[in-house]
């Protein structure tokens, strides 16, 4: 019978690891203790040895170099001579396996009365008859001292926004990189427009501008674009009734009238609560403004399923060193959200430093 | 054909070529029909006549519009002769919108009132109890109208021709039996399937002329035909004619036929042709020529070919409106008025009502065993029989599924009959008629026919009644598409819950709960309804939402003002109605208490409870604060003994700890 040559775990808590390739080719007779694959782990790579004889057979669905392989998989087998190969398929990552619940038992009502009041059920103690949390409970703890600060989650847009930011903090692992941009140039370049300003000529603003040259350089850095080769990028807008992120679609390809024509359209929809559901789908990164209030930086929380957002702080004007030589200068406050689990820190400098370039000299990048 | 009804035969040209044309008819329209299924546009059964049109054609001679025909699945001929037009007919076993049951029916369940063709039946037998319901609203209308049904010989050795022969015997009702006896029950052969070689014998049982004709002659047919139209319009009732005769294709197209029956028998009856013999008599007897009889052939033939060509072309019908017609269309109800202070009982409160609605309406009539002089078991009709007499209050034979059938029959034909079963155990042997017949007949007729039929009957545990009178069927009534289920608690629902059901087109099962029949409470002397699918929040609170159906209503309120000193605030609600069952009241209930149990007489499995259970989690999910919960009786029959059966339903105790313990969840 066929030997399996089996993913083994190569440290305790393994449960998948990257396949690196194989030692020996598919045909090679194979004896006990000779080097098969190399296996890259949580913390070392390893050449696995064989522990049986046999002819090596590698299926045509075995893992290709660099695959993520689960312990336990079977990736190849030890034939004897004459003897076929079973016709099994290398097994594929599963559906991840939910995590068993330690919750209290809960009423689906004192639930819905939690989630309404911002209450954590989870951390009260129930009164029914099998401790099962219930609607008296929330009450309860509505009404005590502890909570009674708590805000209450009243509006369906509200809701919305809270089930938003839970999922983001619940499903990413974000890291916040913070910097500044001199747009000294970029000011004047407004300032042009602004002198230019007329019928028919809108002037772009700062937030225009910063759309776009964040689509360019997302553009070289599709990894913060969460993997997706188009750019769509949503923009923060605060309403009335909270915050919403309509998106200006293809903003590579858009040029900067464009952007700043499609954007007043989107911020004008979105105040007048008339944004139309595909006007808020399909975001690939997101921009938010809170220069505007004097904000320096900030921890831009991410919009899942997208895996960056970019906080734009205020611009003011400060002396900077120009050699031995102080001279006023327009800085801006950048913060980019990123989620770890997704991309690394240094890829995610990498794309803030070419768009801070890009913000710092313009022109080139617009004529693209 | 419709030239044909309403024509007696008289020894004239017109009236037999008349007859030879609607026989040709018949005999083509099928033979086109055959090569649809063989072509595969036929979706379900086909059950031909061919062989047999002498009897639909003979019979229906005699047949004015505004008499009324049922049939059994193998109708064609019947609704030919009746007056549907080939192209219905065939463009209903092709499906489409255009066919007479708007493709609700296909081959065994023809129905097109608008000629008098009331129905056939996939079902054998119901349409024997039909025609004579038929006949007794002839009988209360003082029309001179007759009713026919046509059956096969399967259908003599079946409940529903004892049953409803011998009540139409009893009452005289102006009825045609008409045994189709072409020796197979499908293909069980008569000679095996019956003690007595003749049912035409039988008729005498049930104190009925009986005549056997030959039925593939249809001058025979037509003459005896004849004399029971006239015996039945003339008020002599009804005749069972057995018509001799032999079906020359198979049961239905594609089905085997010589396992049962030979090559040759077969062939040695298509030489006895209905149609053949007619043509050559006439030839023979110089009535008619080839020419003429050829011309006929030819129009006949273009007119089934022309059927088929338009059914394929027609219409399929929109799926949107694949359940429209099962009720009737729902008409806006008052109001009804605030409950007065005049006392009286459950019992007393349903009389007035149907006194008032007899009163105003005289179509309605009441059939029952011990309805007339005695009253009804329960007084249900006292006073009745004198005011009203015999045929409006009418006493049975222990019949129960002959004269619920008929009440099929008679609502067809335009009277409300008021079927009275003491106890609802009696009237599961018309189960069949209710569930098969009473409950679809709106659809299958695609609301051209109404039935507006009341069914009432005493329900519940008490009294060492035992197992065949403490039954409750209201949940097994409700699984079922066509019928509305009133199960009332109080005297002031059940005279307007009563009038609503005699006023309404659908049919109704109007349960009476024998523990609350004595009950007093205040009602309104005038009268009023109350529309079906209103629960009635019988008393408010705010912990706990109790939904309780008849008896258990009260019992609930007994345990409420107990509760209530311990500081829990029930909220109890009764639906009235099962079907419709109002579970948004019920919900709202929940919303406020995020509680309920459901406390119910009769069995848990597939009820009352696990209904509004799944709607209410459905529903409202997130309001509830606990677990949904059931108090059931026990599922178990009703024994006799006391101790016993206290034992199998719920009891004060019971419903109490139920409450406390939902509670406390």
């Amino acid at each position: 019978m066929a030997i399996h040559i089996i993913i083994p775990r190569l440290g305790w808590s393994m449960d998948e690891g990257i396949f690196a390739g194989w030692l020996k080719a598919d045909g090679d007779s194979i004896r006990a203790g000779d080097p098969l694959f190399t296996l890259q782990g949580e913390k070392a790579t390893q050449d696995v040895e064989a522990i049986d004889e046999g002819v090596l057979k590698i299926p045509a669905t075995g893992p290709l170099v660099g695959e993520t392989v689960l312990v336990g998989a079977i990736i190849g087998y030890l034939v004897q001579a004459g003897e076929s190969l079973p016709g099994t398929a290398v097994a594929k990552r599963p559906d991840p396996i939910p995590v068993r619940s330690d919750e209290p038992k809960s009423s689906p009502l004192a639930r819905r009365i939690a989630r309404e009041h911002g209450i954590d059920w989870t951390k009260l103690v129930g009164s029914g008859s099998s401790g099962r949390i219930r609607r008296a409970d929330v009450l309860k703890a509505i009404q005590s001292e502890e909570v009674v600060s708590r805000p209450v989650i009243a509006s369906p847009g509200r809701r919305v926004i809270a089930a938003r930011m839970e999922e983001s903090r619940r499903t990413t692992v974000p890291v916040t990189l913070t910097t500044t941009a001199d747009v000294t140039n970029l000011v004047g370049l407004r300032r042009q427009f602004k002198a230019a300003e007329g019928p028919g000529l809108d002037v772009p603003s700062f937030m225009d501008f910063t759309v776009k040259l964040t689509a360019l350089a997302l553009r070289d850095h599709l990894a913060l674009n969460s993997g997706n080769a188009s750019v769509h990028v949503g923009i923060a807008v605060d309403t009335e009734g909270g915050l919403v992120v309509p998106v200006i679609r293809d903003a590579t390809t858009l040029g900067l009238r464009q952007i700043a024509i499609r954007s007043r359209e989107l911020i004008s929809h979105a105040r007048e609560r008339k944004l139309r559901p595909d006007e808020m789908q399909g975001g690939t990164f997101t921009v938010t403004n809170l220069g505007a209030f004097g904000v320096e930086t900030f921890t831009p929380i991410i919009n899942p399923p997208e895996c960056a957002i970019l906080g734009m702080g205020k611009i003011e004007r400060r002396p900077v060193m120009d050699g031995e030589e102080v001279v006023g200068r327009d800085l801006m406050h950048l913060s980019l959200t990123f989620d770890h689990r997704v991309v690394d820190g240094a890829p995610a400098a990498r794309f803030l430093k070419q768009l801070v370039q890009s913000l710092e000299n313009p022109a080139p990048w617009l004529m693209a | 054909m419709a030239t044909m009804t309403g024509h007696a035969v008289r020894n004239d040209k017109q009236a037999l070529l008349a007859i030879y044309k609607a026989m040709q008819t018949i005999r083509r329209t099928e033979e086109h029909m055959a090569r649809a299924h063989q072509r595969g546009l036929i979706h379900g059964a086909c059950h031909t006549y061919v062989g047999e049109e002498a009897i639909a054609v003979g019979v229906c001679a005699h047949l004015g519009a505004e008499d009324v025909v049922f049939s059994t699945h193998r109708g064609h001929g019947h609704a030919l002769a009746k007056g549907v037009t080939p192209q219905s007919l065939v463009a209903e076993l092709l499906g489409r919108e255009t066919g007479c049951s708007r493709g609700r029916g296909g081959s065994m369940h023809l129905f097109a009132p608008e000629v008098g063709m009331m129905g056939t039946s996939g079902i054998v037998g119901p349409c024997i109890l039909q025609a004579a319901g038929a006949g007794y609203s002839f009988k209360l209308m003082k029309s001179d109208h007759v009713a026919v049904a046509f059956f096969g010989d399967g259908a003599v050795n079946n409940g529903a021709f004892h049953e409803g022969l011998n009540m139409a015997g009893i009452w005289k009702l102006p009825v045609l039996f008409i045994c189709e006896n072409n020796g197979f029950a499908t293909e069980i052969p008569f000679e095996y399937a019956s003690g007595s070689r003749s049912v035409a014998a039988r008729a005498s049982a049930y104190g009925l002329p009986g005549v056997e004709v030959d039925g593939n002659d249809v001058l025979a047919v037509s003459k005896a035909a004849l004399e029971a139209v006239e015996r039945a319009r003339g008020g002599g009732g009804a005749t069972l004619i057995e018509c001799k005769t032999y079906r020359t294709r198979a049961h239905a197209e594609g089905m085997g036929d010589f396992t049962y029956r030979t090559r040759e028998e077969v062939e040695q009856w298509k030489t006895r042709c209905p149609i053949l013999r007619l043509r050559q008599m006439l030839v023979e007897a110089a009535i008619a020529n080839e020419a003429e009889l050829r011309a006929i052939d030819d129009e006949v033939e273009a007119m089934a070919v022309e059927a088929v060509t338009l059914a394929e072309q027609a219409a399929w019908p929109d799926p949107s409106t694949a359940a429209d017609h099962v009720y009737a269309t729902p008409v806006r109800v008052d109001n009804p008025p605030p409950t007065g202070n005049r006392e009286t009982s459950f019992m007393k409160a349903t009389l007035e009502a149907l006194t008032y609605e007899m009163e105003n309406n005289s179509r309605i009539y009441v059939m029952g065993e011990g309805i007339g002089v005695r009253g009804g078991n329960f007084a249900t009709t006292t006073g009745l029989f004198d005011r009203f007499g015999p045929v409006r209050l009418c006493d049975t034979p222990i019949s129960e599924r002959g004269f619920v059938g008929m009440a099929a029959g008679a609502a067809m034909t335009g009277t409300r009959p008021v079927v009275d079963f003491m106890f609802a155990d009696f009237v599961l042997d018309a189960v069949g008629e209710i569930l098969n017949q009473i409950a679809k007949v709106q659809y299958m007729s695609s609301g051209r026919l109404k039935m507006p039929v009341l069914l009432r009957g005493c329900i519940g545990v008490g009294n060492s009644a035992a197992t065949h009178h403490s039954g409750n069927y209201s949940s097994m009534y409700a699984h079922f598409p066509g019928l509305r289920v009133v199960v009332p608690s109080c005297p002031y629902d059940a005279k307007g819950l009563l009038t609503r059901a005699l006023r309404c087109d659908d049919p109704v099962l109007f349960l009476e709960h024998r523990g609350v029949l004595s009950i007093k409470g205040p009602v309104p002397e005038g009268s009023y309804e109350i529309e079906f699918g209103r629960a009635a929040v019988v008393r408010e609170g705010t912990d706990v939402t109790v939904v309780a159906l008849a008896m258990m209503v009260h019992q609930v309120r007994k345990v409420c003002d107990v509760l209530a000193k311990e500081g829990i605030s029930v909220e109890l609600i009764d639906p009235r109605t099962v079907a419709p069952l109002d579970v948004e009241t019920i919900h709202a209930s929940v919303r406020k208490t995020g509680r309920l149990l459901i406390v119910d007489e009769t069995f848990a499995p597939f009820g009352l409870g696990a209904e509004i259970a799944a709607q209410v989690a459905d529903a409202g999910f997130d309001d509830l604060d606990a677990p949904i919960r059931r108090l059931n009786g026990v599922h178990t029959p009703t024994p006799y003994s006391p101790p016993l059966e206290a034992a199998v339903v719920p009891g004060l105790d019971a419903i109490a700890k139920a409450i406390r313990d939902l509670v406390a969840e």
